[in-house]
This record gives structure tokens, C-alpha cells and sequence, in this order.
């Protein structure tokens, strides 16, 4: 796990390290990257955070907290952060332990799927865990 | 001997302690200045949560801090007033209420308010997000914590103590006025003077000082105090009883040196 703490800057990292802020909302918290990063002005930025939560299919939960999201929710919302970088390499370091209300392997298909990130998308996981995967490329 | 060593060294262990947290709260104060002076931290994001902050600290509670002001201000015009008179020091009354009132007790009450409420909260926030990595997560997305969570709440600290302070003054003085001289306007020339003759220069930027040193202590305090937290859920109510203590050790320490500096 060290050596997924120690990625280099183009990488994109979802991992239950890296909580959102608590006391912002789904929004907020995809919209700080365009808002500091690249300067953009608060109204753009909450559009393009808007436009990350529609393509994944989650836009209702756009005003939720932290707090208030369900598992699968906060995951989408920490999905969403990490697209919105626009880093060439999206690492999901050990799903399974963000995602306990949902079959993983087929929900993270899904949203993968349902976004235009050009990159690469690669799941680190403990090895135990391979006989989900399997499954889940079985029933596709 | 054994309990000498131990003695000396638990001294050595706190000497070293203080020193340490004496050196984060410069080196924060420092960062914090640094960035102030520089023109790409002046973004509209960070004016937004600036706008954002002093509306948490000052807006927010204004009918109540001035409530409260008025009744303090109420009362001890009072005192003043009735002490005056039995001791036949009338004349001098504007003088001490001006003094007591505007210059030191207003402004040290407005301090220990914005620090329970506000910095109270700050530090426990600030302490949560280091224990919960939500400060990593932030360095992990390249959002500067410095500009978007710690120098707003700097910067509102100060504007709010010396806002809230100025404003808690302002009714003061009217009340002194109303006190002392009624609805009448035959007292105004003197009372006008009176508060002329105090705030010179040298006084009016003192105080302003004084209540901006203020306002940093009840903010930046509690910053590193929560900054300063061990990444253990069970530390955060020990981290907010430590930087508390230290604001209020940093209020009396201000307003003593403030009252050594105008007085002897």
C-alpha cells in the first residue's frame, strides 16, 4: 500500500484515505479542482462539477454531504473529484473497502463506462478479491 | 537523586514543548503573511470564502453579541456613574467610561466571544480534517489548504474582532451619552471633546492593533492547535482543550502588555 501512497502527480487516486470534505456538498467537493486549480469562476465551476455528476448518472446527489451519502454515493462523488483532476492515470486503491453496499467489480464497470476520461482506470485490490472480478467479467 | 532527574527532565520535556509550539505559530503566522502578499492568492474563490467566513464570525451572531454588549455597557456606565457621583468625580465619568469601557473591557469581552464561539469551532474543524486525512485528500487534489481553509478564517478573525469590537464602541458611547446627558444635546461639545482628547492618533491605532493581535489569536491559534493533532479520533477533545487554553493565555497576555504599554 506504500507504494500506492507514493504515486506520482498524474495520477488520479480514489481511496478511503482520501475523504471528501465533510462539510462541503457532493458539488463543492468536485468543484474546488476547477475553482483552484485552474481559476476557473464559482458559477463555472459548479457547472462543470454539475456535468461530472450527470455523466456518471448520479446528479441528484449534487447538494448531499458526506455525511448524508450512502457508500456507493460518496464513492461517485470521490470518482468524480478525481476525473475533474484530469490526470492521465485513475488508480482505485482497494474498492471494496469504499464500496460494502454494492457488487463492486460491475458497478465501477458501469460508471467506467458512462465517463469520456481518456486515461487509463487500473483497480489495486487485495488479491483474495480476484474471484469478483472473475465473476464479474463472467456475467458480462 | 532519580526524582531530580525526572523533575528536570519533565521541565526539559515542557521547556522544549512550549518552544515547539511557540515556533508552528510564527512559521503558520509567517506562511500565512507570505501568501497574503502574494498577488495569485487573491483569486475570487478565496475572496468568496473570506465574504463567507466574517459572515460566519460577525454577521451571524450580531443581534446577540449586541445585545449582549448592551447590557454590559448598560451596566458599567452605571457603576462608573454612581461611583462619580458618591466620590464628586462627575466631570471625570465620560473620561473613565470611554477608557474602561471602549478602549479595554469591550474589546477584550468581543475577543473571548469570537474565541468560544469561533475558535472554539475552528480548532475542533481543523483537528477533525487532520484526524479524518481530509487535508491529504486536498494535497492529493493540488487545492491548497493554506488559501481555501486557513487564511479566509485568519483573515475573518481579524476583520470580525475589529468590526464587532468598533461596533460594541460605537454603542457604547451612545449609551454613555444617553447615560450621563439624556435625550438632551447640551452635553454633546463636551462629550465630543472628551472622546477627541482620548482617541489621538496613537490610541486609535493601538486599539485597532490591539483588537487585530486579538482576532489573529482566536483564529490562528486554534489552526495550529488543530493542525498540531495526533491523527487519533480520541485526541480531538484534547487538542481543543490545548489550543483554548492557549487563546485565552494569548488574550490576557495581549491585553496585559496592552495596559502596561498605555498605563506605566
Amino acid at each position: 500500500m506504500a507504494a500506492v501512497a507514493a504515486l506520482p502527480d498524474d495520477v488520479a487516486r480514489v481511496a478511503l484515505e482520501l475523504p471528501l470534505r465533510a462539510n462541503l456538498s457532493a458539488l463543492d467537493n468536485i468543484a474546488l479542482i476547477p475553482l483552484y486549480q485552474r481559476h476557473f469562476d464559482a458559477a463555472e465551476s459548479t457547472q462543470q462539477a454539475q456535468a461530472v455528476l450527470d455523466q456518471l448518472g448520479y446528479a441528484e446527489i449534487a447538494p448531499l454531504r458526506d455525511p448524508d451519502m450512502t457508500p456507493a454515493q460518496r464513492f461517485v462523488t470521490q470518482l468524480g473529484r478525481a476525473l475533474i483532476l484530469n490526470r492521465s492515470r485513475l488508480i482505485i486503491d482497494r474498492p471494496g473497502a469504499m464500496l460494502y453496499d454494492v457488487p463492486y467489480p460491475d458497478f465501477i464497470r458501469q460508471l467506467a463506462e458512462q465517463t469520456s476520461m481518456s486515461g487509463t482506470w487500473e483497480i489495486f485490490d487485495f488479491s483474495w478479491n480476484q474471484v469478483l472480478y472473475n465473476q464479474a467479467l463472467k456475467s458480462e | 537523586m532519580n526524582f531530580f532527574v525526572t523533575s528536570i527532565e519533565s521541565l526539559g520535556t515542557k521547556v522544549t514543548g512550549w518552544f515547539s509550539v511557540g515556533y508552528n505559530l510564527f512559521a503558520f503566522l509567517a506562511k500565512a503573511l507570505l501568501l497574503l502578499l502574494d498577488r495569485t492568492t487573491w483569486n475570487r474563490a478565496t475572496f468568496d470564502v473570506v465574504v463567507k467566513q466574517v459572515y460566519f464570525t460577525a454577521v451571524q451572531i450580531l443581534t446577540v453579541f449586541l445585545g449582549y454588549t448592551l447590557v454590559i455597557s448598560w451596566l458599567i456606565i452605571t457603576i462608573i456613574l454612581t461611583t462619580a457621583r458618591d466620590f464628586g468625580l462627575t466631570e471625570f465619568a465620560t473620561e473613565m467610561t470611554i477608557r474602561v469601557l471602549v478602549l479595554e473591557l469591550l474589546p477584550f469581552l468581543t475577543a473571548l466571544f469570537i474565541a468560544l464561539r469561533s475558535g472554539s469551532a475552528i480548532n475542533t474543524e481543523v483537528a477533525l480534517m487532520q484526524v479524518n486525512n481530509e487535508l491529504d485528500a486536498l494535497a492529493h487534489c493540488k487545492v491548497p489548504p493554506m488559501q481555501f481553509e486557513f487564511l479566509p478564517r485568519l483573515i475573518g478573525g481579524v476583520v470580525s474582532v475589529i468590526t464587532l469590537a468598533g461596533l460594541a464602541g460605537l454603542f457604547a458611547l451612545l449609551l454613555s451619552y444617553l447615560s450621563i446627558y439624556g435625550l438632551s444635546m447640551a452635553g454633546f461639545e463636551a462629550f465630543t471633546q472628551t472622546i477627541a482628547k482620548i482617541f489621538d492618533f496613537q490610541i486609535l491605532a493601538g486599539l485597532i492593533a490591539k483588537c487585530a493581535l486579538f482576532g489573529l489569536a482566536v483564529t490562528l491559534i486554534p489552526v495550529t492547535a488543530g493542525l498540531e493533532t495526533p491523527k487519533k479520533l480520541f485526541m480531538v477533545p484534547v487538542s481543543v482543550l490545548r489550543g483554548m487554553m492557549r487563546v485565552f493565555f494569548a488574550i490576557v497576555a495581549i491585553e496585559v502588555v496592552s495596559l502596561a504599554l498605555k498605563y506605566i
